[in-house]
């Protein structure tokens, strides 16, 4: 009978592809731990000798945790600040415009932490910074600021954190009742004594939660620290990988057992995060959408409505134009008689020995992973969703892994792994596709998933009954419903593919250069000028993207709406 | 021939068990509603026939063929039976033509013959008009009669409906009821119906399976069910009964009836329903059939007193202090009692059954 061998043909498919993701996270993991214990020859594949050694090193490195924690403290705190503010004024009181603003919110996430390091850097680094420029040229001695600090790490991580902690704490307080707040007021207690007794307490197991979450994304952080820190010798835990890895030999051992302390680090905090948020939060999460009630703040909402605009102008706007304006200069400059405007930046940019290639190469990664990617994750999405298969509960947890690996530390494992494999991939573009794929697995797949979970399965069991074989099911039903979901993964695995650092920092090879780290190699050694319009060519890139998918979206949901 | 068999029919799921060892037959043209409360199978039992749940044990046979059994098992789109699914399950990519046409186009038939097919059942169910529409643009009553017409338009040989009116408000749902029997009946289509709804069991079927966890508890005509009921889940479950305790002492000597001591030092004339059950210690009576001040009921006549009255418009319902406790009981809204007044309760032997 054709359909049994259908069933039969799924039950080989299924596991297969289940494994090769599986295999794909997992390896990488597995090089990283056997490295991080290998204290013979460092270079050496496999260990000729194993221990501790490695680890119990990391205490020389003590400068290098308490930098981190240093930065990853202050900047949690600001991006908390920023984040409650911003939540609790778009959701909770009535200034003009908040609906606009609220979209707006998204755009600091488009423009990502390097983007952000370098238009801060080209603001106000020390002497050459615009701001600082401004600054002397009023006859100020020294600079306003140098951002090549921890304190100036701190705020570009916080700019960029500030959005996520918008996300989640906006989350928490879009989710609450107003019924709670209203019945405290009927029952006679005022504005201010049902914000500090009701409001709050809901609040804050979802701004405790936000709050661990940020900083375990600060420990794991690297592009802001890079740009900012390497300047002014200052490493924190992710620099000092990459560093250990670039020393004379490569001191790969190290780098490895201070990603997996990092790892676990971060999995704890995040661990928390969770539980924080699963055990504090009471019934307020139904899964109902409620129009949390606004408050009239009455002249207040002018300060407040300056606060919302500062922050998008902030980590924004300003950055932005920064980049724009060096883009177009011959050397970075504020002071109007000196400038000299040119568009060479941007045909250096294009031309420039292997970064007009880093461009093309980015491009054609992004959109042959993103369309790989899709069609792959959307048949696993099935298949741990839907199938009912045994075990698809441990295959979801194998392919959310890379979600929990720091970015860098998850390079280094595809690095050391694929370096000693017999198949010559190192150094191409099919290492970078094929890493691209393993680390945005689980945002393709939480994306998908979504969407799966939200067509009623009685829609494809209609179709059976009505007398279609699973492939004619999957063709008229299940694809074109899944549609908007794989829509979006395609555009959210692109985005993530364009600028992608961690992972390609590691794995890119001469003749294989992408455009992230192409441009922290321009910032790095050579002008600021040329990098700013590099940036800008990515933002833009990512911008029109979105703008294009956006609309090719919303004609798809037009359809099935 | 049965159109469906199911014969010692198991489904687990791991250490539970939602269905528990059950049989049943469906005649040609018959329509056979599986009633229950949520959890007890009845449910699991359609997906079953359908071939969307595979069972633990048992085999199902539909037209004589067995779909189902511990060597064998068809996959749902080679059942050849039609499922009206209670969300609808209406695709809201397609037209409403597109949707009922589905079931044409997998078996292949001739466009020409698809587009007759489809305006003769939408014609069933008065959708002519909206052939055209966005599936995504109806109502829930039309989503409801499009996924019936979507249903019957490959004329398969067996119907089934999950909770079909389960989403429609009370108004429409009465109406739906009343559209859907009909249409049964005119084209003679053997179905097997789930519902929760007792009202809409009793209303729809030829015959009805009471379940509860996992087992049927009696299968009887909508009236057996109602005036016979065989267990306290029966009696309790469908329609309003109170529940009497006591024991049996014996015959009474005349029309088959039995002498019940129940508690209140009352003796009550009441008949087995099947003198194979029960332990005999507790009798069932419907409120709708007991009497107050009625002459002409001389039966089981025990002094009461009106302790509330509530007006629910088609009938009355008196609460009534009598000897065992309690009693409810439903008057037709003519048969007006003030709250504290004394009345004369009585009802015949044969609404007083033994469980």
């Amino acid at each position: 009978m054709r359909s049994l061998k259908g069933i039969s043909l799924r039950h080989i498919v299924m596991p297969l592809v289940v494994l090769l993701c599986g295999a794909l996270v997992l390896y990488p993991i597995g090089f990283l731990i056997n490295e991080s214990l290998n204290v013979g020859d460092p270079s050496a594949f496999p260990p000729e000798e194993y221990g501790l050694d490695n680890y119990i090193n990391l205490i020389d490195d003590y400068h290098v945790l308490t930098n981190t924690a240093l930065v990853s403290c202050i900047a949690t705190v600001l991006a908390v600040i920023f984040g409650f503010l911003q939540a609790w004024i778009l959701t909770r009181t009535n200034i003009p415009g908040r609906q606009r603003l609220e979209r707006l919110m998204e755009l600091p996430y488009y423009m990502t932490p390097l983007i952000g390091a370098l238009a801060w850097g080209v603001l106000l680094g020390p002497k050459t910074g615009l701001v600082n420029q401004a600054w002397r040229s009023f006859g100020a001695p020294g600079d306003l600021f140098n951002i090549y600090s921890p304190w100036g790490i701190a705020w570009v991580m916080a700019l960029f954190e500030g959005t996520v902690a918008f996300v989640m704490i906006s989350a928490a307080m879009k989710s609450m009742d107003p019924s709670l707040e209203e019945s405290s007021r009927v029952l006679g207690a005022g504005k201010l004594r049902t914000a500090v007794r009701i409001t709050l307490p809901l609040v804050a197991p979802g701004v405790l939660s936000a709050t661990i979450f940020v900083f375990a994304e600060m420990l794991g952080s690297f592009a802001a620290a890079f740009v900012l820190g390497i300047p002014g010798r200052f490493y924190v835990v992710t620099t000092s990988i990459w560093q250990a890895t670039l020393s004379f030999p490569p001191d790969y051992g190290r780098a490895a057992a201070m990603g997996l302390s990092l790892f676990v680090v971060m999995l704890v905090t995040l661990t928390l995060a969770r539980l924080v948020l699963r055990k504090g939060t009471y019934t307020t999460i139904t899964g109902k959408a409620f129009r949390p009630r606004e408050m009239d703040v009455g002249a207040l909402r002018w300060p407040l409505l300056a606060i919302a605009w500062g922050y998008i102008i902030v980590a924004v706007i300003l950055p932005l134009g920064a980049l724009l304006l060096t883009s177009f200069e011959r050397f970075a400059t504020v002071i109007i008689p000196q400038m000299q405007f040119t568009v060479a930046n941007y045909t250096t940019a294009m031309q420039m020995g292997s970064v007009g290639p880093a461009f093309i190469n980015s491009l054609t990664l992004a959109i042959s992973v993103s369309t790989i990617g899709v069609l792959v994750i959307g048949v696993l999405a099935w298949i741990i969703y839907r199938s009912r298969m045994p075990g698809s509960t441990a295959a979801e947890y194998v392919i959310m892994f890379p979600q929990a690996v720091p970015r860098l530390v998850f390079g280094l494992g595809l690095l050391w792994a694929w370096i000693n494999l017999p198949i010559p991939i190192y150094g191409t573009l099919w290492l970078l596709a094929l890493a691209y794929f393993t680390v945005f697995l689980p945002l393709g797949l939480r994306t998908i998933a979504s969407v799966v979970l939200q067509v009623d399965p009685s829609l494809e069991e209609c179709a059976r009954v009505c007398g279609a074989k699973w492939g004619y099911q999957m063709r008229t039903v299940t694809m074109p419903l899944l549609r908007p979901g794989l829509v979006a993964a395609w555009l959210l695995i692109f985005i993530a593919s364009v600028r992608e650092l961690g992972v390609s920092i590691f794995l890119m090879g001469p003749n294989s250069k992408v455009i992230a780290p192409a441009i922290v190699n321009s910032w790095l050694s050579s002008s600021s000028e040329l990098s700013a319009a590099m940036a800008l060519i990515q933002t833009a890139t990512i911008f029109i993207a979105v703008a294009i998918l956006f609309g090719v979206a919303r004609r798809f949901t037009g359809v099935t709406q | 021939m049965n159109r469906i068999e199911v014969t010692d029919l198991v489904v687990r799921y791991g250490d539970v068990t939602a269905v528990d060892n059950i049989s049943f037959a469906i005649a040609p043209g018959e329509l056979v509603t599986l009633l229950g409360p949520s959890g007890c199978g009845k449910t699991t039992t359609l997906r079953s026939v359908a071939g969307l749940e595979t069972p633990t044990g048992g085999s199902i046979r539909l037209n004589g063929e067995t779909v189902y059994s511990q060597r064998r098992n068809v996959p749902a789109e080679k059942r050849g039976v039609s499922m009206v699914f209670q969300s609808y399950a209406i695709w809201p990519h397609m037209t409403v033509f597109d949707n009922v046409a589905y079931g044409l186009r997998v078996r292949k038939l001739p466009q020409i013959e698809v587009r007759q097919n489809v305006e003769r059942v939408l014609d069933l169910v008065q959708m002519q008009d909206f052939a055209g529409r966005p599936a995504s643009k109806l109502s829930g009553g039309q989503q409801q009669r499009v996924a019936v017409a979507r249903a019957i338009a490959f004329s398969p040989s067996v119907l089934l409906f999950d909770e079909p009116l389960s989403n429609l408000d009370a108004k429409l749902r009465a109406e739906m009821r009343v559209e859907l029997r009909e249409l049964q009946r005119r084209l003679d289509i053997t179905s097997l119906y789930v519902t929760h709804d007792q009202e809409e069991a009793l209303a729809i079927s030829d015959r009805v399976i009471v379940m509860n966890d996992g087992q049927i508890e009696q299968i009887g005509s909508p009236e057996d069910i109602y005036n016979r009921p065989l267990s306290r889940f029966v009696a309790d479950f469908v329609g309003s009964a109170n529940l009497i305790r006591g024991k049996v002492r014996g015959p009474s000597g005349k029309n088959q009836t039995l002498i019940f001591d129940a508690e209140g030092d009352m003796r009550l004339e009441v008949v087995a329903a099947d003198e194979s059950r029960g332990g005999q210690e507790m009798a069932a009576l419907r409120s709708s059939y007991v009497h107050l001040d009625d002459p002409l009921e001389t039966h089981n006549t025990v002094r009461g007193t009106i302790h509330r009255r509530m007006f629910h418009g088609d009938f009355i319902q008196y609460v009534v202090e009598w000897p065992a406790g309690q009693l409810i009981v439903r008057r037709p809204p003519t048969e007006l009692f003030e709250e504290g007044s004394s009345v004369t309760v009585s009802f015949a032997p044969e609404h007083c059954v033994l469980l």
